[in-house]
């Protein structure tokens, strides 16, 4: 039978590939593995998947002076390394040795791609996000008044977080703050998982806390995909406290930035937007005091015056209010002289009247008195019994006694009768 | 006073509630003065807040109380 050996058959099947094959072509694949051996070569294994089904496999080298260049630029670009279930475009010459079989080696890889592929790949995850409408729930939370009492997760050991707890312990306002860390893992595959198991045991003691910082920081461009994952994005997103991200990073924001109250570049930016968060508060409290301050020196300055104002006004008024009473009681002085004179003189006029009146009418009153005297005492010489005698009457007395009617007198009784020179005394005969 | 239960949310409303009041009501000195004193102690309280540890912190509000 007619045979070839291995090797004639092998020569056949390298023929036939040069024969039939283009020089290069431009391939869609995911990297599968990656390693780099000590001579700086790259050997990579390259994949296509179906729903997470292996579809093709091909073995792929990237030479090292190749590698060296392009791991560069596409870490620069695209602001990754390299790596497993990364997809990317590559230009590939199909080589095919007799002994190593069939390989692809990597002349060139287009970055755009990668960098499209992710942006899709977070417009996908974002939509997810949007769909469970948990986007704008972390960034809803208030922040708290007054940020001191801090949960970090980050690597203990790395540069950013040192910085950033260096920074807040000796901030030049002394603020204090109470930073409680939990450790993670901050890149490669298993970052996602440990991050989100830090934040669960952050959660279990979420009362201790104002907000929840996570940061990672130092070197230079670094693996960010466990910061572009659906699991981790959705766990900050729904945090029930404030996250703020610092994670480090020149490139766009990674979906944890988007979902995060807050997001800033560094961890030192971190450190400084909380300082910046007490000295805000502060600093609003000096004001309202402040204006406390300028109000009571505002209050009593103003009631100074007013009382200055009232002093014054109050000796004007007093002033002029005594002079007035000075001049008014002058011209009642004078009032009070001037028509003191004119009552006296007619006073006096009214005394001098009087007397005289006195004098006439007592003068005509005596002389009228003693008329009616004379009268009265002709009148009584007229009535006086001797002058009656006189005249020839006789009083008749009986018992020493009056006579007034002959009925009282009776025969043989002793009357005595007076006549003005003398007695007699005479019996009744009939 | 109940210090201790005071969040810096509170100390700040009622800094605020006094600044309101003496604004718009024109307080005579002796609500002034009380005013004034309360808001001291606000700052006060705040600022110790602020600035010293938890230790130090319990020990400034046990010598308010």
């Amino acid at each position: 039978m007619e045979h070839l050996s291995l090797y004639d058959l092998n020569i056949v099947i390298k023929d036939c590939l040069k024969d039939n094959l283009k020089d290069s072509y431009w391939v869609v694949a995911e990297i599968g593995e990656l390693r780099i051996n000590q001579k700086g070569h790259c050997y990579l294994e390259l994949v296509e998947k179906v729903d997470d089904q292996i579809i093709a496999k091909n073995k792929a080298t990237i030479w090292s002076y190749t590698y060296r260049n392009l791991s560069g630029w596409f870490e620069s670009l695209t602001g990754q390394k390299l790596q497993p279930g990364l997809k990317i475009l590559s230009n590939v010459v199909v080589s095919y040795h007799e002994v190593f079989g069939l390989s692809l080696n990597i002349k060139d890889i287009d970055a755009n791609y990668t960098i499209g592929e992710r942006a899709r790949k977070r417009l996908e995850i974002l939509k997810k996000l949007e769909e469970d409408g948990v986007v704008e729930m972390n960034k809803n939370l208030p922040l708290p008044f007054v940020p001191q009492r801090i949960a970090v997760i980050a690597s203990s050991t790395s540069a950013g977080y040192l910085d950033f707890i260096d920074q807040l312990e000796h901030n030049v306002s002394n603020y204090r703050f109470v930073i409680t860390h939990y450790q993670a893992i901050m890149q490669g595959d298993e970052a996602e998982g440990s991050i989100i198991q830090a934040m669960l045991d952050v959660n279990s003691e979420i009362e201790n806390y104002d907000l929840l910082v996570i940061i990672r920081g130092g070197g230079a461009t670094l693996d960010l995909e466990c910061f572009d994952t659906y699991g981790l994005a959705n766990h900050v997103a729904q945090f029930p406290i404030p996250v703020i991200t610092g994670i480090g990073h020149e490139r766009d924001e990674t979906i944890t930035d988007l979902v995060a109250n807050t997001s800033l570049k560094t961890p030192t930016a971190v450190a400084e937007f909380l300082i910046t968060g007490c000295r805000d508060f502060e600093e609003h409290i000096d004001n309202l005091y402040a204006s406390i301050v300028d109000y009571v020196i505002h209050a009593f300055k103003e009631r100074k015056s007013l009382l200055e104002y009232l002093t014054k006004h109050l000796k004007y008024i007093l002033e002029n209010s005594i002079k007035e009473k000075v001049t008014y009681l002058n011209v009642l002085e004078n009032n009070v002289k001037n028509s003191a004179k004119g009552r006296k003189q007619i006073l006096e006029t009214v005394l001098t009247n009087y007397i005289k009146a006195i004098r006439l009418n007592t003068t005509q009153y005596l002389s009228l008195k003693r008329k009616d005297l004379e009268g009265l005492a002709r009148n009584i010489e007229l009535v006086d019994p001797k002058t009656v005698l006189k005249r020839g009457y006789s009083i008749t007395r009986m018992n020493n006694k009056i006579v007034k009617s002959a009925g009282d007198l009776h025969e043989g009784e002793i009357i005595e009768s007076e006549f003005v020179n003398g007695k007699v005394k005479s019996k009744i005969f009939k | 006073m109940a210090e201790k239960k005071l969040s810096y949310q509170k100390a700040l409303d009622e800094l605020e509630s006094i600044v309101k009041r003496i604004e718009q009501n024109e307080p005579d000195v002796d609500e002034l003065n009380d005013l004034v004193v309360r808001a001291v102690e606000l700052v006060k309280y705040c600022k110790t807040k602020l600035k010293t540890t938890e230790e130090k912190l319990k020990n400034n509000l046990e010598e308010l109380d």
